[in-house]
């Protein structure tokens, strides 16, 4: 019995079927492996190119690495916690690398806040206030965007235009246009990490609003129900606990954003760490990280718990 | 007086509703039936501008409704309030706020925006939720509520409206037999007492020959059928159902006749609060 013998007879249209089936998955797969490859080349072509730019130093310094280390370790363990809360350092000696004291902001009578605390919150503070005004901006953007709110292409077409350059463009790109106009400090990373907040949420958003129940809004339409008032009572109800969670998470992004810019010159605890790493001052460089690195675990902690119990409830107002 | 003229309705290809033309007096009661996919609900939706006529008039007491827009055509959606299959409530916001959402059109647009309802509206839409009896779920997500319930809360939010017409599509097809009479015993009781045109799909032959004055019948598009529920005869019933004669009226029926009423819910307890 030969093989075409033992091939079912198939129909004309699932013999289409099947065709069509073969020749999707082929190019598929040819899509996969030229994908692959694409990716590798980029990848052995990123790392060359960065250790071009590091003036091909990169693979020759990085024994060196081990003594970058070294003068991070303090001369006295306990120096890391007098660096943290301005206490006194027995090592003091007159030089800035134990002057531990010396940064005390002083509120009322003995009471102070240990100087690296403050420029947490003024960092802090940069990352909160940008997170709120940029949410402001990208929610009326998201819904200039949806589809299912905006009906006329040209306002939808400039709203995610906008969105789009606004997020094409890191944080650091704005800060240094903007430290140029306004000189450097907290205002222009403000600026920054706003715009880039607008773009990148509003992006979320609109995808979020695209995505509701349309009935409710049926429902306002049908008692006579303006464009406003329908986004106010069908759609801003459905989306809002999501608006929330996301802005939250953005919140998190935006204190590594303005740490990073603090360390370009946008003042705050950036600044004061790269100050403490170009000087090799060990003892503060520990302290710095010890409560950046605690600061980031609460703000994660403290988000992801309120994202959790936002995106909960509204599981429990969704069960009919 | 609802007057319709060749009305059609096109999706691409397809002519959902086909030269329609009719005229309902005010204050009649009547249902609309046919087959799944005949045009009913978009013939609804036509008459309410959910959905815009491809062509023909629509006049409602002399005033041109296929050719309103704007704020006209607001005032008209306030005028022609409208319940859906599926309740097209907003399931986040509380009970009463989706009652009172049917003041919208009689306020400042700003005011509603930012959620200040009046007193006297807040007394309205209680006033609304207790002509329904389900005042006890006010403050509910209406999210939470059973079927029956919502629908309910629709017909409050109506009310609200204070409209002079009151479309159904499908109101009570998602609604177990015992809600089913609740939802239309309180819609005869709106159309007996406000005298407020009620135009209502339905897709049980039972419940339209129980509650209507006059039942249409569509097939197809068309007008197949047009009369009083005594002259809808096994043959009117096979042209709007299909002609091979096989639709037997008790296999399309709720059977909510069978159901001892729990409580008279037209009568006593209902009290007009809205006018
Ligand atoms: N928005 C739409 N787009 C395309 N076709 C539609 C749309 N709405 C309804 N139709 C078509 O119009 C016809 C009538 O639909 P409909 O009015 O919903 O019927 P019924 O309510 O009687 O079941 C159906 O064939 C349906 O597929
Ligand atoms: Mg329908």
């Amino acid at each position: 019995m030969s093989v075409a013998q033992t091939e079912p007879v198939l129909k004309e249209t699932t013999r289409e079927i099947v065709t069509a089936w073969e020749r999707t998955t082929s190019s598929r797969r040819l899509y996969t492996v030229i994908g692959i490859i694409l990716i590798a080349i980029g990848f052995v072509g990123s790392v060359q190119y960065a250790d071009e730019a590091n003036a091909g130093h990169f693979f020759e310094r990085l024994p060196h690495l081990f003594d970058f280390l070294q003068w991070l370790i303090p001369n006295d363990w306990n120096d890391v916690w007098r660096a943290l809360f301005d206490r006194a350092s027995p090592l003091d000696n007159g030089s800035e690398a134990y002057d531990f004291a010396a940064g005390r902001v002083y509120v009322w009578g003995d009471f102070y806040i240990p100087e690296y605390f403050e420029l947490m919150i003024t960092t802090l503070n940069i990352a909160i206030l940008s997170t709120i005004v940029g949410f402001l901006f990208a929610v009326p953007l998201a819904f200039m965007s949806a589809r299912n709110i905006t009906p006329s292409p040209a306002i939808r077409f400039g709203a995610r235009r906008i969105c789009e350059f606004l997020r094409a463009f890191p944080e650091l790109v704005f800060a240094g246009l903007f430290a140029a106009i306004l000189s450097a400090g907290p205002v222009p990373a403000i600026f920054a990490i706003i715009l880039h907040t607008i773009g990148a949420l509003g992006k979320l958003f609109y995808e979020i609003i695209e995505n509701i129940d349309m009935k409710p809004d049926e429902g306002v339409r049908s008692v006579g129900g303006t464009r406003l008032e329908r986004i106010r009572f069908a759609a801003l109800p459905q989306v809002l606990p999501n608006l929330i969670s996301y802005g939250l998470l953005r919140l998190e992004i935006n204190v590594r954003a303005s740490t990073i810019i603090g360390a370009v010159g946008g003042g705050g605890i950036g600044e004061e760490l790269r100050l403490a790493i170009s000087r090799g001052f060990g003892a503060k460089t520990l302290a710095l990280l010890l409560l950046l690195f605690l600061t980031i675990i609460a703000v994660d902690q403290l988000s992801a718990w309120m994202r959790k119990k936002l995106v909960g409830e509204h599981q429990f107002l969704l069960a009919h | 007086m609802f007057e319709l003229k060749q009305v059609s309705r096109v999706f691409g290809r397809k002519t959902a509703v086909d030269s329609v033309s009719f005229a309902i007096p005010a204050g009649q009661m009547v249902g609309v039936i046919g087959r799944s996919g005949a045009g009913k609900s978009t013939l609804m939706r036509m008459l309410n501008r959910l959905t815009d006529p491809t062509s023909g008039s629509i006049v409602f007491d002399g005033l041109e409704v296929s050719a309103l827009k704007g704020s006209a055509l607001r005032s008209w959606h306030r005028d022609c309030a409208m319940i859906f299959q599926q309740f097209n409530l907003v399931p986040r916001l509380d009970v009463l706020t989706n009652v009172m959402l049917g003041r919208l059109n009689h306020r400042s647009s700003m005011m509603s925006v930012l959620g200040l309802f009046s007193r006297e509206e807040r007394i309205m839409a209680i006033a609304a939720l207790e002509r329904l009896g389900i005042e006890q779920t006010a403050l509910q997500p209406a999210g939470t509520l059973s079927g029956g319930q919502q629908q309910r809360v629709a017909i409050a939010r109506a009310l609200m409206q204070q409209p002079k017409v009151l479309l159904a599509d499908e109101p009570i097809a998602s609604l177990d037999p015992m809600n089913a009479k609740i939802v239309m015993d309180a819609l005869r009781d709106i159309n007996e007492r406000e005298g407020i045109t009620v135009i209502t799909n339905l897709h049980t032959l039972d419940t339209a020959r129980a509650y209507c004055q006059r039942i249409i019948g569509m097939a197809g598009g068309r007008v197949v059928f047009d009369g009083t529920p005594a002259e809808l005869t096994t043959e009117a019933v096979n042209r709007i159902y299909g002609a091979d004669g096989a639709i037997d009226e008790t296999m399309t029926s709720t059977a909510i006749n069978l159901v001892p009423s729990p409580k008279p819910v037209a009568a006593g307890v209902l009290v007009s609060a809205v006018h």
